[in-house]
């Protein structure tokens, strides 16, 4: 063996990840100021009092068809007071997500209408038993970074207020941070005010915010009242806010997606500046989901390759423009857990992974997210393990490079025994659900497919995980402000 | 006593090689006998690493370690235990069979029966029948292993079980047979007593075979 020396090596360059890149620079600057272009010759259209009073109020040019358009002066003003990071933070503090350039976060999705039952394997409304039964497998799955409510609390007592008891099943089931919804503005509050009961006060939620809210919104370039009330209140109360657009390709987008990416950011910018003018320095998160049409022409397919495509770049334009980003992943077209929900999950994760983008919802969501699966999420926790390990890349150094060990081994030895494949060999993915095994033992145990082994799995968690539970005179004080808007809504 | 016994134990399944070494010396020194020391710090440890290991707890490399723990404290047992005349479980002749030079898993069979307690006489690769015969009979061995990789050196199998019953050997040793390539199904046609398609559970499969 050679003596090691003190020579050194020079002007190295390493990646410590794997690389992934759809747009230069230089696109991104035409794509950039097509934005700024669109938002000052044809702007956005809003009907919100309060937002048209504070566009009034500015240098924007607001007319009588409440379409507001926006010097870019105000845009980057507005870019610039944009916080670069924020931190959800679990109930017990011990779990959290950091919201900041190049920090990737994955979690559920939320209101999905229906689910299967457990028992029957029917397909049948969701309710809070199940917004529980998510919360307790994201809990446990070691993936999923962030809780959304997965279905939809269909049983609830007052149908305008479902979002409380959501988060109710949530808080009660899970220690990660979630990812709310609302219905409304006053949903948003009183999910707020639960949230305060927890951190301690209001103060203190802002420096250190339980939850993110999710809002949905329109395209093209317009949004509903409700969704600005939802933003406006995130704004002043500091709560991080996933500002979510959605846009059909050729429908209500167009349908290259390059212009598609230039509506998108022209809608974000305009919200940048809203919230901006409401309060400065909210943490704020953009998103969307643009993809081409599903069956149903004015809803997007969550599995299309666009879909994924247009989530990156919009990702790569937000980290240009310092802003934090959202996107879809882990959620598919397909009806039910089978090879077309796996390949759309992995696509979805793979590119969003790769992009860097901060919160990857939607995990476990079938049925362009009208159906919500238990199995999904044991599912593409995996997968998220698989694409994960691509990501890490390669580290090239003395030790990985293994000279020594090739020269001990030699030709036609082996490397199993040998205590740098003891010291390496935990760093592989090790699968849990994917098989690996010989045919004989495959067969022996069954003749099992993924599939087949994915339901006993769910099973296994919920009848052996219990998450930490939550202090009972909270969730009193929680039911509290449930029961009043329950009674108030009706 | 069975402080150091729990320790060997402990250590053995941590894979650390010299800890075990060292517990073992101890051990010996606190008067522990060479068979307890044996039975029930090192094959009470391995028990657990074969049962992890098929529940796909631990993986080929972790085992592998174990059983160089295993293998360094039976240096210091061996010639102890000869002298106290404490038996082994049995004597296993193993080897690939000739043409095929492929030898990694035969060696992983090999470690894991010695694990298991066994004396196991590897005859290495490309062996000829008559070898395997020779060596049944001069080890007097009551478990033999065949492995192929290749499924053009498969037939020599059978070949090699007609030869150990044309020695009038096959009643005093159980046959079992391994490799990629060998099913279930191909062992009984040419006569072996049992298939095992990985290193864990051929130790169980030879065990069953010997009724231990």
């Amino acid at each position: 063996m050679l003596e090691k020396t003190m020579l050194i090596k020079m002007n190295q360059q390493a990646y410590g990840t794997t690389r992934f890149q759809i747009l230069t620079g230089d696109q991104i600057e035409q794509i950039y100021f097509a934005a700024l272009d669109v938002l000052e010759i044809s702007g956005a259209r809003i009907s919100h009092p309060e937002a048209l009073e504070l566009f009034t109020n500015s240098d924007a040019v607001v007319s009588e068809d409440n379409r507001v358009r926006i010097p870019t002066a105000m845009v980057e003003q507005a870019l610039g007071s944009c916080p670069s990071k924020s931190t959800l933070t679990g109930r017990n503090g011990k779990r959290s997500v950091k919201l900041q350039k190049n920090e990737v976060a994955f979690g559920s999705g939320a209101d999905a209408g229906f689910v299967y039952d457990r028992k029957s394997g029917e397909r049948r409304e969701s309710s809070f038993a199940d917004v529980e039964a998510a919360a307790k497998i994201v809990d446990y799955l070691p993936r999923l970074d962030f809780c959304m409510s997965h279905g939809r609390v269909s049983n609830a007592p007052n149908p305008k207020t479902y979002d409380r008891h959501q988060f109710l099943a949530m808080i009660k089931n899970c220690t990660k941070p979630l990812v709310v919804t609302s219905i409304d503005g006053d949903g948003l509050r009183d999910q707020w005010e639960m949230a305060c009961l927890l951190r301690g006060g209001e103060k203190e939620f802002r420096l250190n915010p339980l939850f993110a809210t999710f809002i949905r919104s329109d395209s093209p370039l317009m949004s509903s009242n409700d969704t600005v009330d939802k933003l406006l209140f995130a704004t002043e109360k500091g709560i991080p806010a996933v500002y979510t657009p959605c846009a059909v390709l050729g429908v209500t987008a167009p349908a290259s997606i390059a212009g598609v990416l230039v509506q998108t950011l022209a809608d974000a910018l305009f919200t940048v500046v809203l919230c901006c003018l409401k309060k400065p320095g909210s943490p704020l998160l953009l998103g969307g989901i643009q993809s081409v049409m599903a069956q149903a022409k004015e809803t997007p397919s969550y599995g299309s390759p666009e879909l994924h495509l247009t989530s990156a770049a919009m990702t790569e334009i937000y980290k240009w423009l310092g802003l934090l980003s959202s996107s879809a992943g882990g959620c598919t077209d397909a009806k039910v857990v089978d090879e077309q929900a796996a390949s759309e999950s992995v696509m979805s994760i793979y590119n969003n992974l790769m992009a860097g983008t901060n919160l990857i919802h939607q995990i476990g969501c079938l049925d362009g997210g009208l159906t919500g699966s238990l199995a999904s999420l044991v599912m593409c926790d995996e997968i998220i393990g698989m694409v994960k390990q691509i990501a890490k890349g390669i580290q090239v150094t003395d030790e990985t490079l293994a000279l020594d060990i090739l020269k001990e081994v030699g030709p036609g030895g082996e490397f199993l025994s040998h205590d740098h494949t003891y010291d390496h060999w935990k760093e592989w993915f090790r699968p849990t659900i994917i098989d690996r095994s010989n045919y004989e033992v495959w067969s022996d145990s069954g003749s099992k497919t993924y599939n087949d082994r994915l339901e006993p799995e769910v099973d296994r968690i919920l009848e052996s995980h219990a998450p930490e539970p939550l202090d009972e005179n909270i969730v009193q004080e929680m039911k509290k402000i449930i029961n009043l808007a329950d009674k108030k809504e009706v | 006593m069975s402080e150091f016994l729990g320790k060997m134990a402990e250590s053995l399944i941590a894979g650390k090689v010299d800890e075990v070494t060292d517990l073992t010396r101890q051990a010996l020194d606190a008067n522990v006998s060479s068979k307890d020391i044996l039975e029930k710090g090192l094959l009470a440890g391995m028990e657990v690493v074969g049962k992890r290991f098929k529940a796909n707890e631990m993986f080929i490399p972790e085992v592998l370690r174990c059983a160089k723990c295993m293998h360094g404290a039976m240096e210091i047992l061996r010639p102890l235990l000869a002298e106290t005349g404490v038996e082994t479980a049995g004597t296993f002749v193993i080897g690939t069979v000739k043409g095929d030079l492929h030898d990694i898993g035969k060696n992983l069979v090999g470690m894991m029966f010695e694990g298991a307690g066994f004396k196991v006489v590897d005859l290495g690769i490309d062996l000829a029948p008559a070898a395997f015969v020779a060596a049944i009979k001069e080890h007097n061995a009551n478990l033999f292993g065949m492995s192929a990789l290749l499924t053009t050196t498969m037939p020599k199998m059978g070949e090699t079980i007609n030869a150990i019953k044309e020695a009038g050997l096959r009643d005093q040793v159980k046959i079992m047979i391994g490799g990629a390539p060998v099913t279930g199904e191909f062992a009984k046609e040419i006569g072996a007593d049992a298939y095992a398609s990985n290193a864990a559970s051929a130790v169980d499969t030879g065990k069953e075979l010997l009724g231990l």
